[in-house]
Parts: structure tokens; C-alpha cells; sequence
């Protein structure tokens, strides 16, 4: 549909689209970031976002009830948070706790207000919340023994605002599922998944409405897991069934879900994103490459 | 450098190839503690999660090297080889010695072939039951652990004396370097049995030798000489000159470590107490890590884990440390207004840090391709497309999405 080519002087290591559609960020080796207005098969480049001093890993857009804010983490440890005001965009955050690269970022569900997600080459993990006074609120802890690489939020509980959850992965070839203690209003781990032999790249809970929690875990072994959990809390609740028996002809990088939690996309380090779909009976089944 | 961990001994050293690394380390020879101990022991740690030594054995000869195999079907946790002061070469199952605390039960084999003192072992990358080690009086052996047999790699060009550093080429298993206290390099090849090329430069002697980790014809070398400490980059097929010289050590350079995974990244350490990161490919220092108190004789990367690597000191020092740290300059962790609370955090803050000159990602971070879906059935996908990234916004088929869900649910 729209090919953007020589977007930027280097690597592109992330592109997202908005909610609707209309605004893509990308984020580049090249320490910018850039938005494009898409429209139909047209692309236009709206402006790039100077700021990091070394190269950009993602972007993430806020819920649109927040403005029209971006997140981007970078090689320098530094996350920092954008906004679009009649056109004109501004740096108006800065989240600077971790000691190396941050890796990944992700916005909470929008019921618990402006809350970011974030995991770094530190081996720490940490969740900020920007408050409408413009001050934040920071937890801060270690995740992976060394280097967490991703992190992700399950959906909200459909009763329970405080019952929070999210789900990282690290170099220790892990996977941690955090559980909010409202108490001691921190995250503590609930339950940490094995079964990756080498370094896991990206992990994404599916926002499924169904009763079953997914979670999809991408590792540098060649292999994705279906974490899935009928009972969640449940310490051994968590089953885990490989994609696929093959191994993938390289390393998996990127999972992710489509927004009714029905088909996963993994992106592999031979250039390829393959889709697949659970079957009726529970097994999962190529549903085909994105590109083809 | 965030600072992971430090071990109190004055050794040599080796990683494990996992994930989570494990280290092995060895009492070095030539170096006097301030007990004037004679004692040597071989100690294993897990220095990512425990502060103790996992196992401790106790040895009659001290250390000049150590080598950790990789994982094989016949040992699990790979093989690991010592070299000794007494000239011995010592093989151990590491999987046996962690769980068994017996030394006996964990050896493998023991060659005693040099007549002076062994100073370097090194398994072949491609082969990993072909070992090579070298030694005083210019002694060189490849050795076979499967067949237990051993032989020399023929005839030197000129003879040589101490060959304290010995590197396999990483991508031609019959290919290897030696180096020593001596102004030239030598290139072997062992089809040929014999020296095949020497690399020298004036001024400097040329005495530790590391392979670039893909290309064959390529590597690096150091002086230890302490009016021209310099780092020499080649390329065989131009032997007479090297590519490129790394200018910044103050005094000898002792160990080099090119990283497997990343070739723009060199670790040098040396007699200036210093360890510094290259992109070697364009000659860039990226940056000079905390000094140690002494001469540091060793610096490795986990070959797994490249983010995280030690360098060992003369003086009862590894120092296990991160790559990359980014946080703030230690006089803005120190802002205490009270003036006492100044000095006590002062005190007990590291006050050495790292200077980074360029902000160079290892490769091992640079995702190439991401594939995103956004809401109304579309998918974001990058790729790789030779070394550009192209953006293509595609739909996919999922609309039957809703009714699949809602059958799943009924079912």
C-alpha cells in the first residue's frame, strides 16, 4: 500500500501507526525520529524529532485521550516523552533512571492513566506515570539479571483498576510476569517462565477479549512460545507451546498481536514477517507473510 | 561501566559460552601477592548472581592461562584448559568439577610436552577438541583432546623465544598467529607445516596477536613496548604495511579481545592500568573505562554475553563490568547541600567513570526488522534492504476476526 524508502540516514529499527491510522513515527540509528501523515496510499513527512544522543530502538504512541504524545528509548538511557500542539512538536518530558540502553517502551492501558513502561540494558525495568501537573512518579526495579530487553501490559481487569500486569523478557533467557502490590505500590514478580535457551527479544500480551490470557515470547533461539493461562495468578497456571516445531530460519525479533488478539506477526532476522492464527483445536498455523 | 561484579584474586581468567556466563579463574604465575603466597587454585564463580566462589581446588603449579570450550555432545559445559608455570597443560570436564568438588574426577587429560613454562592455550573456534598452546624456547604444540596426541606446526622462519600470545584464525581452522616478546607476528598454516608470514613494524615490538572474528585475512596487533604502545590493524594480503594504527595507550598493551559477535569492537588493556573500546574498522577509541590499580594483563569478553566483559589486574582485581553505562556525571550524583553528607557521599561514590568519545550501538541491539499492526486490519513492517530500511504499511486478512472470536467464545 505505502512504501516509505530513504526515510532516514541509517537503520530504522521501529514504525508505528496512531490509533487512527493517520500518523506514522518512525525511529532510526540516525538518532531522529520522524512523522509521517498517511493518507490513503500518500506519505507525507510532517517533521522529525531531534534529541537523542545515540540511536532511537522505539516509539509509542499514547492513547489519544492523552494528546497526541509520542514515546521514544534510545541507546543513550534516556526515554523521552513528545507532544503535537496546534502542529508544532515539543520535547516535554525527559525519564532518565536507567544506567544504559533502554530497549523498549510501552504504554499501560489508558484506565491507569499516562503510564510508560520501560526495560533497559541495566537489567532494570521501570514504570513511570506523568501526572497533569507535569511531575512523575517512578518505580524502579531489577528485572533480568542482566539486559531486559522487552516489556508489555496485559489488558486491564475487566473489575479491578489496581490489579495490574505486565510481562518482560531478558538476556538471562527469561520471561517475568510482574503483578502491581498495591500496598507497597510496587511491581513484584509473580511468576518467571523458562524455557528460551538464548536471549528473548520482545514479549507482547495479546489484548484479546477472550477469557484466556496469550502472551507471545521471541528469542534470539530461533523459537516463539505461547505462554497461555486460563487462571491467572496462578503461579503454575502458565502453559507454554512452541509456535511452531520448526525453528525459524533466524533470530526472532519482534511479536506482536493484532488489536482483536487473533493473529500474531513475527518479524525474523532473515527479513521476513509471517502471520499465525490459533486453529479451532488449539494449535497454531501459518496464516500466511505479510508481502506476499 | 556499571560495575557488576570484583574478584579479590590476582588470576587468570576464562568465560563460559552461555547465556549466563559462568568464569573460571586461575592463580597467575609471575605475580607475588603482598602474602607471597605460593599457593594456586581454580576457582569457578557465577559473577552475574553470587558473591562466592562456587568451587575452589586447590593446584600445585600457578597459572599463565586459561580457555573454556564450547558446549559439545560429549561435554555439556565445554572443556577447560589451563596452562602452568611448570609447563603442563591441563584438561577438565567443568561440568564434573561443579558438581563432583573433586579435582581427580573432573580432569581430562594432562600433556606434558613443553620444557619450560606453557604461557598460552587456546581452543580452535572451528574444532573444538584441536587446542594449541605455546611456550618458552618458542614452543608451539596443537594438540588433539580427542586422540590425545599432539605435534609442533613445523618450522619457524627464525627462531623465536618466549610465544606468550597464540590466536586461532576464526574462519580457517588450520590457520593461526603467534607472538611474543619479539618485534614480528607470525602467521602459521598447518596443512603446510610451517611459518607462512611474518609481520613486523620499527619501533615496536609486535606481541599480542587477535584474529578479526569473520574475516579471514584480517587482525590485529599490540606492542607491549612502553615508548610505542601502539595497536596495529592488518589485512595479510597487504602485509607489509598495517591498515590502520590505534593511537591512546600510555604504556604497553598486554591483551587484545575482538568481539565475536561485533567486529567494530576491540578491547585493549595494558601496563598503564588502563582497558579501552575500538571500532577497529575505522580506528576510533569509543571509550576508556575506569583504570585498576595495576598493570591489567587480561581483558575478555563474554562471548554470549558481549555486553558484559572483566579485566584482571596485577593487584588481586577482575573487575566484571558493563559495556555501555550512561548515567550522570559523579559530580551531579554528589549534590548533597550539607557539606559533612558531601564528603561521606563523595567518599563512598565511584569516582571514576568511563569517557565515552562516540556513541556506538553494538550490533547486537540494532533490531533490522519489526513488524507492528495498527488498528482497521493494517500491519507496519521495516526492513533490511541492502543496509537500508524500507517502510511498507500493508493490510492483512484477518476482517473474519470478530466471528472467529465470537465462535471461540461459544465453543
Amino acid at each position: 500500500l505505502v512504501t516509505i524508502g530513504n526515510a532516514h540516514d541509517d537503520l530504522i529499527h521501529d514504525a508505528v501507526l496512531d490509533y487512527y491510522g493517520k500518523r506514522l513515527a518512525t525511529c532510526s540509528s540516525d538518532k531522529t525520529i520522524k512523522i509521517f501523515e498517511v493518507d490513503g496510499e500518500t506519505h507525507k513527512l510532517v517533521e522529525t524529532l531531534k534529541g537523542h544522543d545515540g540511536p532511537v530502538w522505539q516509539v509509542s504512541w499514547a492513547h489519544p485521550k492523552f494528546g497526541v504524545i509520542l514515546a521514544s528509548c534510545s541507546y543513550d538511557g534516556k526515554v523521552l516523552i513528545w507532544k503535537e500542539e496546534n502542529g508544532v512538536w515539543s520535547n516535554i518530558a525527559e525519564h532518565g533512571v536507567h544506567q544504559a540502553s533502554v530497549n523498549s517502551i510501552s504504554w499501560a492501558p489508558s484506565e491507569y492513566g499516562a503510564v510508560l513502561l520501560c526495560t533497559s540494558s541495566d537489567g532494570k525495568a521501570s514504570v513511570v506515570e506523568f501526572l497533569e501537573d507535569g511531575s512523575q512518579k517512578t518505580m524502579v526495579f531489577q528485572a533480568h539479571a542482566i539486559g531486559a530487553n522487552a516489556g508489555s501490559w496485559a489488558p486491564p481487569h475487566k473489575d479491578n483498576v489496581k490489579e495490574r500486569r505486565f510481562v518482560t523478557g531478558g538476556c538471562d533467557n527469561l520471561v517475568k510476569i510482574w503483578k502491581l502490590d498495591p500496598q507497597a505500590n510496587n511491581y513484584i514478580e509473580e511468576a518467571v517462565l523458562s524455557g528460551h535457551t538464548d536471549w528473548v527479544r520482545d514479549v507482547a500480551w495479546s489484548s484479546s477479549l477472550l477469557s484466556k490470557s496469550y502472551i507471545a515470547t521471541a528469542s534470539q533461539d530461533r523459537t516463539v512460545f505461547i505462554w497461555t493461562n486460563e487462571s491467572i495468578g496462578n503461579h503454575s497456571g502458565w502453559k507454554k507451546q512452541l509456535l511452531t516445531a520448526d525453528k525459524f530460519p533466524d533470530v526472532c525479533w519482534r511479536a506482536s498481536w493484532s488489536p482483536s488478539g487473533n493473529v500474531l506477526a513475527i518479524s525474523s532476522g532473515d527479513n521476513r514477517v509471517t502471520l499465525w492464527k490459533e486453529s479451532l483445536t488449539g494449535k497454531w498455523e501459518s496464516a500466511g507473510e505479510v508481502d506476499q | 561501566m556499571v560495575k557488576l561484579k570484583e574478584v579479590a584474586e590476582t588470576a587468570t581468567f576464562a568465560w563460559s559460552h552461555d547465556s549466563m556466563p559462568l568464569m573460571a579463574t586461575g592463580t597467575l604465575a609471575g605475580a607475588m601477592d603482598d602474602t607471597f603466597s605460593n599457593d594456586s587454585s581454580l576457582q569457578f564463580w557465577d559473577v552475574l548472581n553470587k558473591q562466592q566462589s562456587l568451587a575452589k581446588f586447590s593446584l600445585e603449579s600457578k597459572f599463565t592461562s586459561l580457555a573454556w570450550s564450547p558446549s559439545s555432545e560429549k561435554y555439556e559445559k565445554g572443556l577447560l584448559a589451563g596452562s602452568f608455570e611448570n609447563g603442563s597443560i591441563q584438561l577438565w570436564n567443568p561440568k564434573l568439577l561443579l558438581e563432583n568438588s573433586d579435582l581427580n574426577a573432573g580432569s581430562v587429560a594432562e600433556y606434558k610436552k613443553h620444557t619450560g613454562s606453557a604461557l598460552q592455550v587456546k581452543f580452535n573456534p572451528l574444532q573444538s577438541h584441536i587446542l594449541g598452546s605455546s611456550g618458552t624456547k618458542g614452543e608451539i604444540y596443537i594438540w588433539d583432546s580427542n586422540k590425545g596426541s599432539s605435534f609442533t606446526p613445523g618450522q619457524a622462519m627464525s627462531p623465536m623465544d618466549k610465544v606468550s600470545s597464540f590466536s586461532w584464525n576464526n574462519s580457517q581452522s588450520h590457520i593461526f598467529a603467534s607472538a611474543g616478546n619479539t618485534t614480528y607476528t607470525s602467521i602459521w598454516e598447518l596443512k603446510a607445516k610451517r611459518e607462512v608470514l611474518q609481520l613486523s613494524y620499527s619501533g615496536a615490538n609486535l606481541s599480542v596477536v587477535e584474529w578479526h572474528p569473520t574475516e579471514s585475512t584480517k587482525l590485529v596487533t599490540a606492542s607491549d613496548t612502553d615508548g610505542n604502545p601502539v595497536i596495529l590493524t592488518w589485512d595479510l594480503r597487504k602485509h607489509t604495511t598495517p591498515e590502520s594504527i590505534l593511537q591512546g595507550h600510555r604504556k604497553g598493551v598486554l591483551s587484545l579481545d575482538w568481539c565475536k559477535q561485533d567486529p567494530s569492537l576491540l578491547l585493549s588493556s595494558g601496563k598503564d592500568d588502563s582497558t579501552i573500546l575500538w571500532n577497529p574498522l575505522t580506528g576510533q577509541k569509543l571509550c576508556e573505562y575506569p583504570s585498576l590499580p595495576n598493570w591489567v594483563h587480561e581483558t575478555k569478553f563474554a562471548p554470549k554475553l558481549p555486553d558484559v566483559f572483566a579485566s584482571a589486574s596485577f593487584d588481586k582485581k577482575i573487575l566484571v563490568q558493563s559495556l555501555q553505562d550512561t548515567s550522570p556525571p559523579v559530580s551531579a550524583k554528589v549534590n548533597s547541600a550539607n557539606e559533612d553528607d558531601f564528603w561521606n557521599q563523595l567518599s563512598s561514590t565511584d569516582t571514576q567513570q568511563p569517557v565515552f568519545e562516540v556513541k556506538q550501538a553494538p550490533v547486537w541491539l540494532q533490531r533490522p526488522v519489526s513488524g507492528t499492526f495498527g488498528f482497521g486490519g493494517k500491519i507496519v513492517v521495516v526492513k533490511k534492504e541492502q543496509n537500508k530500511s524500507v517502510v511498507e504499511i500493508s493490510s492483512y486478512k484477518g476482517s473474519s476476526t470478530v466471528k472467529e472470536a465470537a465462535e471461540k467464545l461459544e465453543s
